[in-house]
């Protein structure tokens, strides 16, 4: 029996395009000369599936390009809201990093490790056009957000602020249901960071608007393994570097420029290390 | 020598525990986890609320679940049972349809069709309405509860068929009506043939719940991811979703076994200890069966004294009759105009939509893909097949060792791998899918696999629990005599196995194992939850970008989905009927 399993498991090693190497991230990728990259497949338009079947977004853009810069092959693994932390975190890692949308908190810091952040944004709420004239208006609605993000955690508080004790807010599986929970009227709101309401509410244009202001910062960072503090310096100095000569920008106004689909206005700036 | 030292008990029991003992050992003290245990998270109040209070929501929400969906597939599964013995042909068309098309699809596509396409059905208000009462709750429990009970209504329908005719003869041509024989006959002798399947389609039903999760129930599963993703403890939170449905297993399987017990033959001042007690437990239904055998009784038809029927009888009856037939005229009405609005609906489709995404259905973007995916891009109902193939290959293998291994007479082995079976079976497979793809593999392992190869190797891993069962079964429906005369013309185990007792079993077995292989195609839908791009995860990506055709795209599946099925059934149907030892033809 055991020996059976062990012949199984060996086949199954050979047929894996993709064997483990323990040790660090760094100098595996070097060696292999690929990076495996964690993005999100339903995230508009962070990572999503488009009209030719192509899985593309600003993240995995942005990943190709770090890819590219780090002279390695991309391979890009699928990973959702409840996988995204796991997947670094085990060791050895799924994925040596996570651009999935995920914002850099102090709780997830302390299981996994950062860059700095890539991009930013906050949290909003999303309705049909004229429905919510004020953001007081909220407090007794049917929200929707995500399982497995702070989203709802964030949502809860807020309308619980606005005077509701008792709030409804569902966390539904990734993106797609929540906005599909909005669009047939299971939920009046949706929430989550703003630039995938923007991505969703381009899907069916004028029917849906943004109400009320950010009620949270979202930094993005890129999720990294643990104490791995090479491999966390190169994806920095790489990041930086796509800041200094004008690739980040590119790439961010092919998604959120004034002419692309879902318009958001750079604010901030890349923290810069001279 | 060693053989025979090895035959006595002890000399087992003292070897399994020492394989417990130096399983413990490697990993408590030499297996590196390179993780920290923290069970204090189920019991603490955390940044984000008390995960241990998450858990019990979803445990009761589980049960909830579970409870309404078995009451609602026992009155379906008995309605449609019955109505597949109708001799009345559009009953028997209506109901037969209700059973292949339910059985034959993947729960999960069907509780996506109900959440995402079937609400667009209605106007906007009663959608509305709808979704104001807890929508998603009860398009669990309801889907739940008809996927149920197509396999339900299958088990009464082959249970009350299974009274072989003789008998039925023998009780008519004693004096007894329909009534007297279905009460007195049928009933008592298919009960004992229906409760034992019917138990474990409860059990089925407990597992299947966990399904729930994907259209965003807050059941056990979704807590655990919830546990999950709030404090990254993937360990502790797996097991204790695991032990939640290990423990609910428990529950229903003690349950099913009392009532096996129950239904036992026994001589009668002899019965075991176990017997006692589900008479005791049982003896309240046998106060409300002699209280109804004494309504029967005292309601009784009176003898017809006098061959003369008084008017009012005669129009009674002459009502009754054409109520019947005015209901069966209704009921044709009414199926005519289901089969009208959904011919109508399906006309009204964008084929198409359909026709543009049928490839990507059928291959996905294989053999245009990168060359970082699966095999240049494999996918959708190829991917599938594929996936099913490869598992119940697999399983095929395991299951037959394991099986084999279970009627060992040897404790050393038999044990493990009646736990083996019995734990497996205890919980669902969308949990076993989740402990490959994020325990098993890259922590206890340390291999690196594609989604689609952890998803393979946990449905073979599950699978094969169900085959070795089946290999069980077969093993020991062959003749002691058999085993016996191979052992005394000098056979060994092997000889044995391989030459006589294996090649009658597996013949036995064959379509079973259909049936596995349709099972197991059925849920590589599951896989959609690791992010393998199979036929429903296919669908799911193409209806999210398309967003206005539920309809077609979840129709599509489901009907792909049902054509491989059903035609597979089919075949299973037709080995059944050829392998069936009266239609074997001796020959001299």
């Amino acid at each position: 029996m055991r020996v059976l399993k062990i012949t199984v498991l060996a086949a199954l090693l050979v047929m894996a395009a993709s064997v483990a190497f323990a040790g660090p991230t760094y100098d595996r990728v070097m060696s292999n000369k690929v990076v495996r990259a964690g993005i999100s497949n339903q995230g508009i338009p962070f990572g999503f599936i488009d009209d030719k079947n192509e899985w593309v977004g600003f993240d995995v853009d942005m990943a190709t390009e770090i890819a590219k810069r780090l002279g390695a092959k991309l391979e890009k693994v699928v990973v959702n809201n409840n996988t995204r932390i796991s997947f670094v975190q085990t060791n050895p890692p799924k994925v040596d990093m996570v651009l999935s949308n995920m914002t850099h908190k102090r709780v997830r810091d302390e299981k996994i490790d950062f860059s700095i952040t890539y991009f930013f944004d906050g949290q909003k709420f999303l309705a049909r056009k004229g429905k919510v004239k004020d953001a007081k208006d909220l407090a007794n609605l049917k929200v929707g957000s995500m399982q497995g993000t702070t989203s709802i955690v964030n949502a809860t508080n807020y309308l619980k602020k606005l005077g509701n004790a008792n709030p409804k807010v569902i966390g539904y599986d990734g993106e797609v249901a929540m906005f599909e929970a909005l669009r047939s009227g299971r939920v009046q709101a949706i929430t989550t960071d703003s630039t995938i309401l923007l991505g969703y509410a381009a899907k069916v244009p004028g029917q849906f608007e943004l109400v009320g202001e950010f009620i949270s910062d979202e930094p993005y960072g890129i999720g990294l393994p643990q104490d791995d503090s090479a491999w966390r310096d190169i994806i920095n100095f790489t990041i930086q570097d796509m800041w200094k000569d004008g690739t980040y920008m590119t790439i961010y106004n092919k998604w959120f420029g004034p002419e692309s689909a879902y318009p958001f206005p750079m604010t901030e700036k890349i923290e810069m290390w001279p | 020598m060693l053989k025979r030292y090895f035959e006595k008990v002890w000399v087992q029991n003292t070897t399994l525990l020492a394989l417990a003992g130096l399983l413990f050992y490697y990993f408590a003290f030499i297996f590196e986890f390179k993780y920290d245990f923290n069970w204090a998270v189920f019991t603490t109040e955390g940044q984000y609320g008390h995960m241990g209070h998450l858990m019990l929501d979803g445990l009761n929400t589980t049960i909830s679940i579970t409870l309404y969906s078995a009451a609602l597939a026992l009155i379906l599964g008995i309605v449609f049972g019955l109505a597949r013995l109708s001799s009345f042909k559009p009953i028997y068309w209506f109901a037969t349809c209700y059973v292949e098309l339910f059985r034959n699809t993947p729960l999960l596509v069907q509780l996506f069709f109900w959440n995402f396409a079937f609400p667009y059905a209605f106007p906007e208000e009663i959608r509305f309405q709808l979704y104001e009462m807890d929508f998603e709750f009860w398009v669990a429990t309801i889907g739940c509860g008809i996927f149920t009970g197509s396999f339900m209504a299958e088990i009464i329908r082959a249970g009350i068929q299974s009274i072989p005719k003789g008998l039925l003869e023998a009780s008519y041509s004693s004096g007894l009506n329909f009534p007297q024989t279905l009460r007195k006959i049928i009933l008592p002798l298919s009960f004992r043939e229906i409760i034992p399947p019917l138990g474990s389609e409860f059990l089925n039903n407990m597992k299947n719940t966990s399904l729930a999760m994907t259209i965003g129930v807050a059941e056990v599963v979704w807590s655990m991811q919830e546990v999950l993703s709030l404090t990254y403890h993937t360990f502790e939170s797996l097991i204790a979703a695991t032990l939640i449905y290990l423990f609910l297993s428990l529950v229903i399987a003690t349950i099913l076994n009392l009532v096996n017990v129950k239904l036992k033959i026994m001589p009668r001042g002899h019965e075991p200890l176990n017997r006692k007690v589900a008479d005791a437990l049982f003896r309240p239904l046998g106060w409300i069966e002699s209280g109804l055998e004494y309504i029967f009784w005292y309601f009784r038809k009176a003898p017809d004294a006098s061959r003369t029927v008084s008017p009012f009888s005669r129009f009674m009856k002459m009502a009754s009759k054409s109520a019947v037939l005015a209901s069966k005229w209704l009921f044709v009405a009414g199926m005519f105009y289901v089969l009208y609005k959904v011919v109508m609906a399906v006309s009204a489709f964008n084929f198409q939509i359909i026709w543009a995404n049928l490839p990507a259905l059928l291959f996905w973007r294989f053999p245009g893909g990168d060359d970082t995916e699966f095999f240049m891009g494999l996918g959708g109902l190829a991917g599938a097949l594929l996936m099913a193939t490869l598992s119940i290959g697999g399983s095929f293998i395991v299951g037959l060792f394991v099986g084999m291994g279970r009627t060992s007479r040897n404790r050393v082995i038999r044990i493990p791998c009646t736990l083996y079976i019995e734990l497996v079976r205890a919980i669902p497979l969308i949990l076993v899918i989740f402990w490959f793809y994020t325990v098993v593999l890259d922590i206890v392992f340390k291999v690196e696999l594609h989604a689609f190869w952890a998803a393979t190797i946990a449905m073979t891993f599950f699978f094969a629990a169900y085959i070795a069962e089946t290999v069980r079964g077969g093993i020991e429906n062959i003749p002691p005599g058999q085993v016996e005369a191979a052992k005394a013309s000098g056979l060994s185990y092997f000889q044995t196995m391989r030459k006589i007792v294996l090649p009658q079993a597996l013949k036995q077995m064959l379509p079973a194992l259909v049936g596995m292989f349709i099972a197991a195609f059925k849920d590589t839908s599951l896989a959609y939850i690791i992010g393998v791009m199979e036929l429903t995860r296919a669908a799911y990506a193409i209806n999210n970008r398309l967003m206005v055709y539920p309809f077609e795209i979840y129709t599509t599946i489901a009907v792909l989905y049902f054509l491989f099925s059903y035609i597979m059934s089919l075949y299973a149907k037709r080995l059944e009927r050829k392998l069936s030892p009266e239609n074997v033809r001796i020959e001299m």
